[in-house]
């Protein structure tokens, strides 16, 4: 009974924290054109706050760049548990056109982190990440959160 | 209270509740519109493996040409997969591939016409005039007809050539379709002063075995190649480009080999005057010196020295398996 | 007492850090730290081909890509000494006036966003939406759009397209006049944004500030004066104020919108038929090409091979305006709020800013900024 009702509380109120790790700014900007009020993105209880404290989803854009190499590791042990991870675009996933010879990016940011869903495109469409983040950050969560105990 | 009251009559419909409960984004802004550029479509049967795909691609490891290896299929079939997670969605794969129908297709693009020349080329396909025979097999076998035929020569128009290399294969003329890598020409560079160096520099310290070598006899030795290849390698990580250049540079090369026996030197100086890029100095507590670095290996100083204290030597190689031949040869010029 | 801010901050949308030095509820100076998201992009390009260098460039910033790609592109029609069709520039002019006005709502919805007036960031996002259409229709993607090319555009525009987007200009159009008049005359957003952060018109010459941000200060210069195309063929005015406050560099960015849709009005009903994309012969050498960003001044400085780029150097606006920001806006006495607000009204790309080196002038030695 406390379970399922922690599960509905966890699916219906999602605080995001958004992390740019050094990406081209492109995916960002799309996480806040999901804010406007055409795709409106707080009618599914998701709130971007950019606050890691009190997030339990962390949205991750960019390769990592140098500077990111430990600062991504000490976000993600200060996010509260049950956490997830979303990975937004291909830089995260493959450091695409920047993983080449001469750039100075890290990736992937599973080697640093955890990560449980990707969303790939460079950026996707706002739809897409509307898509695939409601179709894994409730789910996950709540069984993350039942996981812990 | 009256605004409590008109907030619970307000909240309190059902439509309401329903839209709260189950919340939804109409269908027609989740739809993507009809010009969207989306992940490539590949169409496998269409597929000549020319790579000219993962050529223009941006990212480095987007699109991969796998060969289908399913024994249920007859046809072994070779098409581009791409990778979702790195794929950047430019289209520019469509847009040179060179099949028609197309293999990829993505969105609309810009139909590619003769007159642009799209692929980001790491290698250019020339053919030497002089070694062809005018087979045309490569015609032939090109996809894309590039190689075309102007006042009885073949040439390749590199506005057409996809670099797929089909050509270099049915060529029966060893060096008459030339693959030239514009990409690391500095290196390239680097590789060939290497080869020459290390050459010169054992030729140089077998130097005492062929001293005394006869005008009609020939000195032979052997060196294993691997050694030079992996310094090579440590230069230009390219298998082939560095298996390459050690044929061509060193099926061409024809060194000659100057020896100095200073025992004999009369200290004339006639050498001094003669030598043209003046590598040969004289001072009074040495003598008359030789700069390796400066010498052109002219031979003129073999010509002119009047106590045979300069000798002169032919030196050439031959790559066979995993040596190099090496065959020294004293000159055969005439001495004055 | 020192106030940081960032990298990760509900006010800031990007990583950078804010370090804030105050006495009491004053911010008396500050300094901004950058170097989060520098991934060597000019370096990439070197040795590239310059087919792979257009959507490399793409990848400098996200907001303002358009922009680096036509540069990008008409650097290398300069070096090339060709001029791309005329229906090609149309296109471009087209393509860059939207992504300006998307750019500039952008801008100041974030500004909003962080003087908590969460009513006008909605209606600047929903104003926003039907100009992302409009690029979309156009060119295939929102964002990232690899719609330039050497010698052209890599698709045609029909019709159909530019009449749908002649329809979304004229109810943006009507749609802007109510919230334009929302941020100039409301007097609360007024109390927070007038004389707050200001530059002089001397400091703005002294820092190099750029776009919106040098002319709100009083420069009057738009690099749109210079370019051929608009030059020849579109009548325009630029925007000016000489207030230098954070009231005027929005109201800037508010008033560039509206010479924007006469741009585009006039570019939708003079655009000439013919070719969009002519072939090109890549020249050998160096060339330069600026051109107005949303955000000021873009140069690119390309040397070439004939195919591959042998040296490129990108100066984007940003670097510019941060500076400026931190020496001359932040140190206005203001509050810790109002600091975070100046921070916003400049209109900050961090992604665009990181290729920086820096050198030391006292002992001469080149530290290249990682």
């Amino acid at each position: 009974m406390l379970d399922s009702l922690k599960d509905v509380i966890r699916k219906s109120s999602i605080h995001v924290c958004l992390i740019n790790t050094g990406g081209c700014n492109g995916c960002d900007i799309e996480v806040v054109a999901l804010l406007s009020p055409r795709y409106d993105l707080e009618q599914y209880g998701i709130y971007v706050h950019n606050n890691p404290r009190e997030a339990d989803v962390l949205l991750i854009t960019g390769p990592v760049t140098e500077q990111w190499k430990e600062n991504l590791r000490r976000i993600y042990t200060k996010t509260p548990e049950p956490k997830i991870v979303v990975t937004l675009g291909s830089c995260p996933v493959s450091g695409d056109v920047f993983n080449q010879e001469g750039g100075c990016v890290y990736a992937p940011v599973s080697d640093f982190i955890p990560v449980d869903a990707e969303v790939p495109g460079c950026p996707p469409r706002p739809s897409e990440i509307l898509e695939s983040i409601l179709s894994v950050a409730p789910g996950a969560i709540a069984t993350k959160g039942r996981q812990r105990k | 209270m009256s605004s409590v009251i008109w907030y619970l009559y307000e909240f309190a419909k059902k439509a309401w509740i329903d839209k709260f409960t189950t919340a939804k984004s109409e269908k027609e802004i989740m739809d993507k519109p009809d010009r969207f550029r989306d992940f490539p479509q590949v169409t496998k049967e269409n597929c000549i493996s020319c790579g000219a795909c993962t050529a223009a691609c941006p990212t480095p490891s987007a699109i991969k040409l796998i060969r289908n290896t399913d024994a249920t299929i007859n046809e072994i079939l070779t098409f581009p997969e791409i990778d979702n997670s790195i794929c950047i969605r430019c289209g520019f794969c469509s847009e040179v591939c060179p099949s028609i129908p197309k293999t990829i297709t993505c969105g609309e693009n810009h139909e590619i016409t003769e007159e642009f020349q799209i692929i980001p080329t790491e290698i250019k396909y020339v053919i030497d005039d002089y070694l062809c025979i005018r087979c045309k097999k490569c015609t032939k076998v090109c996809p894309v007809d590039a190689i075309e035929e102007q006042d009885n020569k073949l040439r390749i128009n590199q506005k057409k050539c996809i670099n797929c290399g089909k050509c270099t294969k049915v060529c029966p003329v060893k060096g008459s379709l030339k693959i030239i890598y514009v990409n690391n020409v500095e290196e390239q560079k680097q590789v060939i002063k290497l080869i020459t160096n290390t050459l010169e520099s054992v030729v140089e310290e077998n130097e005492y075995q062929f001293k005394d070598l006869d005008k009609n006899s020939i000195f032979r030795m052997q060196i294993p190649i691997k050694p030079l290849k992996d310094k090579c390698l440590e230069i230009i990580n390219m298998e082939d480009l560095v298996q390459d250049l050690l044929e061509k540079m060193i099926d061409r090369l024809n060194l000659r080999v100057i020896t100095w026996d200073m025992d004999k030197c009369n200290n004339c100086r006639l050498c001094v005057a003669e030598c043209p890029s003046s590598a040969i100095t004289y001072n009074k507590n040495d003598g008359v010196q030789r700069d390796i670095d400066k010498c052109l290996r002219c031979s003129i100083c073999y010509q002119t020295c009047p106590f045979y204290v300069v000798k002169f030597y032919n030196v050439r190689f031959l790559i066979e398996d995993d040596v190099i031949l090496i065959t020294v040869q004293s000159s055969q010029l005439s001495r004055s | 007492m020192i106030v940081p801010i960032g990298p990760i901050h509900p006010a800031l949308k990007e990583p950078a850090r804010l370090k804030l030095k105050t006495k009491g509820e004053r911010v008396i100076s500050a300094e901004i730290d950058l170097g989060f998201v520098h991934r060597g992009i000019e370096r990439i390009m070197e040795g590239k081909p310059w087919q792979k260098g257009i959507y490399l460039s793409e990848r400098v910033c996200g907001i303002c890509s358009y922009v680096h790609t036509q540069t990008f592109a008409e650097t290398f029609e300069k070096i090339s000494g060709v001029q791309a069709p005329l229906r090609a520039q149309y296109l471009r002019v087209i393509t860059n006036e939207l992504d300006r006005i998307q750019s500039h709502l952008l801008a100041n919805s974030t500004f909003f966003k962080s003087v908590e007036h969460e009513t006008l960031f909605m209606y600047m996002l929903k104003m926003r939406e039907p100009i992302m259409d409009a690029i979309e229709l156009l060119t295939g993607n929102r964002v990232n759009m690899g719609w330039n090319i050497v010698g052209g555009v890599r698709m045609d525009a029909k019709d159909e397209h530019l009449q749908k987007i002649h329809e979304i200009i004229l109810k943006l159009e009507k749609e802007f006049d109510t919230y334009y008049g929302m941020y100039a005359e409301g007097p609360f957003l007024r109390l927070r944004s007038n004389k707050v952060g200001r530059m002089s018109k001397k400091e703005a010459i002294e820092g190099r500030a750029v776009g919106p941000i040098g002319r709100g200060s009083g420069i009057k210069k738009d690099y749109r004066k210079s370019h051929h195309t608009y030059k020849d063929n579109f009548d325009f005015k630029v925007i000016w104020r000489k207030d230098g406050d954070n009231f005027a560099r929005n109201m800037n960015r508010f008033d560039e919108i509206p010479e924007s849709i006469k741009i585009l009005k006039q570019a939708i009903e003079n655009i000439p038929s013919g070719d969009t994309r002519i072939p090109v012969e890549i020249g050998r050498g160096y060339g330069e090409w600026i051109n107005e960003a949303p955000r000021g001044e873009v140069r690119y400085m390309v040397e070439t091979n004939g195919n591959l780029i042998k040296n490129i150097s990108i100066r984007t606006p940003s670097i510019m305006n941060i500076d400026c920001c931190a020496r001359y806006m932040l140190n206005d006495a203001m509050t810790v709020s109002d600091a975070i607000a100046t921070y916003a009204s400049v209109d900050p790309c961090i992604a665009c800013a990181e290729r920086v080196i820096v050198t030391n002038e006292k002992n001469e030695k080149i530290k290249i900024y990682l």
